[in-house]
């Protein structure tokens, strides 16, 4: 009779505890943002991890991939299976973990970075290390990059526990974060995120002097970390620069990175300098005046750098497997999809 | 279609919008264990929730809630600031400024070193848009969006300097100035090409008002503005008022 007592009362707690428990993760799904409306590049780095993962090209870096290069096109015209790890100002040591993380699932044939977030040797915003790292699985790589990325005034303990950040959000509550409580749509194309609008590029300030044009020891560590990754597994790694014209690449900074490709052997293309080999037109091939390219722009890139990894890097075409062939039919559907709705939205006619 | 589209000129709330935004999104369907850790260690939540939710909201950063909108503080604007002796800097003369006595003060809260331009004060994290009124049509004009982020970063060119600014909301704040040549000066007197002795001697502060080296500059910083010179051979090349405020 005891012992029966004894037990209904160890239920009773555990009950309790589960309903607080149940509570709070719903809570804490109700409560995180799932960028899915406006800022939808907080979402980029978790969709990779509902693919099949066989790519034999992943492009790791900030906008200047997101938003510059088309896995649809690669795989359209050279049969390349590529995926785009990239997230807004992703920072190079992100950029790093975020390849030792892709590692556990698939060692790709080739690695794309861009050379851009070399310029930082520090995390800038907190909320540029969410987008990026909030996204990821957890994992070892998860918690060096939380930990290599954290500013000063971030806890550790709130990306573990995202409530203990998100806890006063509840104000600021859409339909969206119910509406995506369990599940997010899908916001990138093979981490590629589209925009077909145009905005030419105008009046570009150069840039403004600087103290110091090195590039940080921070940065430099996490390259070398990352080229002797690749070296590690046989993976090639290419280096590029977008065309993006601002934020201003500065000549002190191409050749600190002209001389580190050529004493490593590395490839190196910067599209500044490829810009009537790809075809960029800066009055039609960006949609915010130079900073990122448009659909027309990442389609270009995407032909020249498929070129080159097809012929020059030997990647595979494997248009001729079915099963593969099959989820891009469905993927090209969607881009398809995306690319009239947005001509549509912004009044357009396809070019 | 992804997400909203965004407008053809890129984001459009301002950057605490985008600093809202951050979060994470669900894990879709995957790794039933992970959730079950996750869930066992919500419970170790309840504990620093209640810690949490009784303390004050922490800022992680990048706010521009707080910008600094008390009214001046009494400190002196100093006199400044074009060089030489004309009345307007677009025809290359140099002219002395006015400071806050003779000037239009489109923002003067007397906070953190300020420029001064034809008799217009411009304070760093100041509301842009009656400064820019006042200065009239910039000699060239720049926008840009920061990734992610919503707003645009804008950038005024006029005769010898850039203002910078940056969005919050509906508003526009001053970010930056950056002196181009030396037909302006600082309201101290400093402008590009004097000596490390003459900044020295202008900028005499002592502790933490002296000047600190920063990224190869040397940083002078007040109400949490920087002022920042960089010298090439002890002779500045760039002087530049900067925010603290994206800096968190």
């Amino acid at each position: 009779m005891e012992r029966k007592e004894k037990m209904r009362k160890i239920i009773k707690i555990a009950g309790s505890a589960l309903v607080v428990l149940v509570t709070l993760w719903l809570l804490q799904r109700l409560l995180i943002p799932k960028y899915v409306d406006d800022v939808v590049e907080g979402a980029f780095i978790a969709e990779y991890y509902g693919e099949e993962k066989d790519f034999d090209v992943i492009f790791i870096g900030d906008c200047e991939v997101y938003e510059n290069f088309s896995p649809a096109v690669l795989w359209q015209e050279y049969g390349i299976n590529s995926y785009i790890r990239g997230s807004a100002q992703q920072y190079i040591w992100q950029s790093y973990y975020l390849l030792e993380d892709t590692l556990r699932y698939e060692v790709p044939e080739v690695l794309v970075f861009n050379v851009l977030s070399l310029q930082y040797n520090e995390s800038q915003r907190e909320a540029y290390n969410r987008m990026t790292l909030e996204g990821m699985e957890w994992s070892l790589p998860k918690v060096k990059a939380i930990l290599a990325s954290m500013k000063p005034e971030e806890e550790f303990l709130d990306y573990v526990f995202p409530i203990l950040r998100y806890h006063s959000r509840w104000s600021e509550l859409t339909g969206a974060d119910v509406q995506y409580l369990f599940d997010k749509k899908q916001v990138s194309h093979n981490g590629y995120y589209m925009r077909v609008d145009v905005k030419a590029a105008g009046d570009v300030p150069g840039g403004r002097v600087l103290g110091d044009y090195n590039f940080g020891e921070k940065a430099w560590e996490y390259l070398d970390k990352m080229r002797k990754l690749c070296d590690e597994k046989g993976i090639q790694l290419v280096l590029v620069k977008a065309p993006s014209i601002y934020p201003y690449w500065y000549p002190e900074w191409e050749d600190q990175v002209e001389e580190y490709a050529a004493e490593h052997g590395l490839r190196y293309l910067n599209f500044l300098e490829l810009r009537e080999e790809t075809g960029i037109d800066y009055d039609t091939d960006t949609y915010d005046g130079g900073l990122h390219m448009n659909l027309s722009g990442a389609e270009k890139l995407s032909r020249y750098l498929g070129r080159m990894l097809s012929e020059e890097l030997g990647v595979p075409d494997r248009r001729g497997e079915e099963a593969l062939a099959g989820r891009w039919e469905a993927k090209l559907a969607a881009y398809e999809a995306e690319k009239q709705a947005q001509y549509a939205y912004y009044d357009m006619e396809e070019p | 279609m992804t997400g909203e589209m965004r407008n053809q000129a890129g984001r459009t709330e301002g950057i605490v919008g985008a600093e809202r935004a951050v979060g994470r999104i669900s894990y879709r369907g995957r790794g039933a264990g992970l959730r079950i850790a996750g869930s066992a260690s919500l419970f170790a939540a309840c504990l620093f929730l209640v810690t949490a939710c009784s303390q004050e909201e922490k800022v992680v950063n990048g706010s521009v809630q707080n910008l600094p909108a008390e009214e001046g503080s009494g400190e002196e604007i100093g006199t400044a600031n074009m060089a030489g002796g004309g009345d307007n800097a677009d025809d290359g003369q140099a002219v002395d400024g006015t400071g806050t006595d003779g000037g239009e003060t489109a923002a003067d809260s007397g906070k953190g070193y300020t420029f001064v331009y034809q008799g217009v004060t411009v304070e760093i994290d100041a509301d842009a848009a009656p400064i820019l009124d006042q200065l009239g049509e910039p000699v060239s004009y720049f926008e840009a969006a920061s990734c992610a982020f919503d707003g645009l970063d804008k950038m005024y060119t006029y005769h010898g300097f850039e203002l910078d600014t940056y969005p919050d909301g509906d508003k526009d704040y001053v970010s930056g100035v950056i002196l181009k040549d030396d037909s302006v000066l600082t309201a101290e007197g400093i402008g590009i090409g004097d000596t490390r002795e003459e900044l020295e001697q202008a900028y005499p502060g002592e502790g933490a008002g002296a000047g600190q080296e920063e990224n190869g500059m040397l940083v002078y910083e007040k109400d949490g503005m920087k002022l920042c010179f960089i010298l090439q051979e002890d002779e500045i090349i760039s002087i530049e008022y900067r925010s603290t405020v994206l800096e968190d």
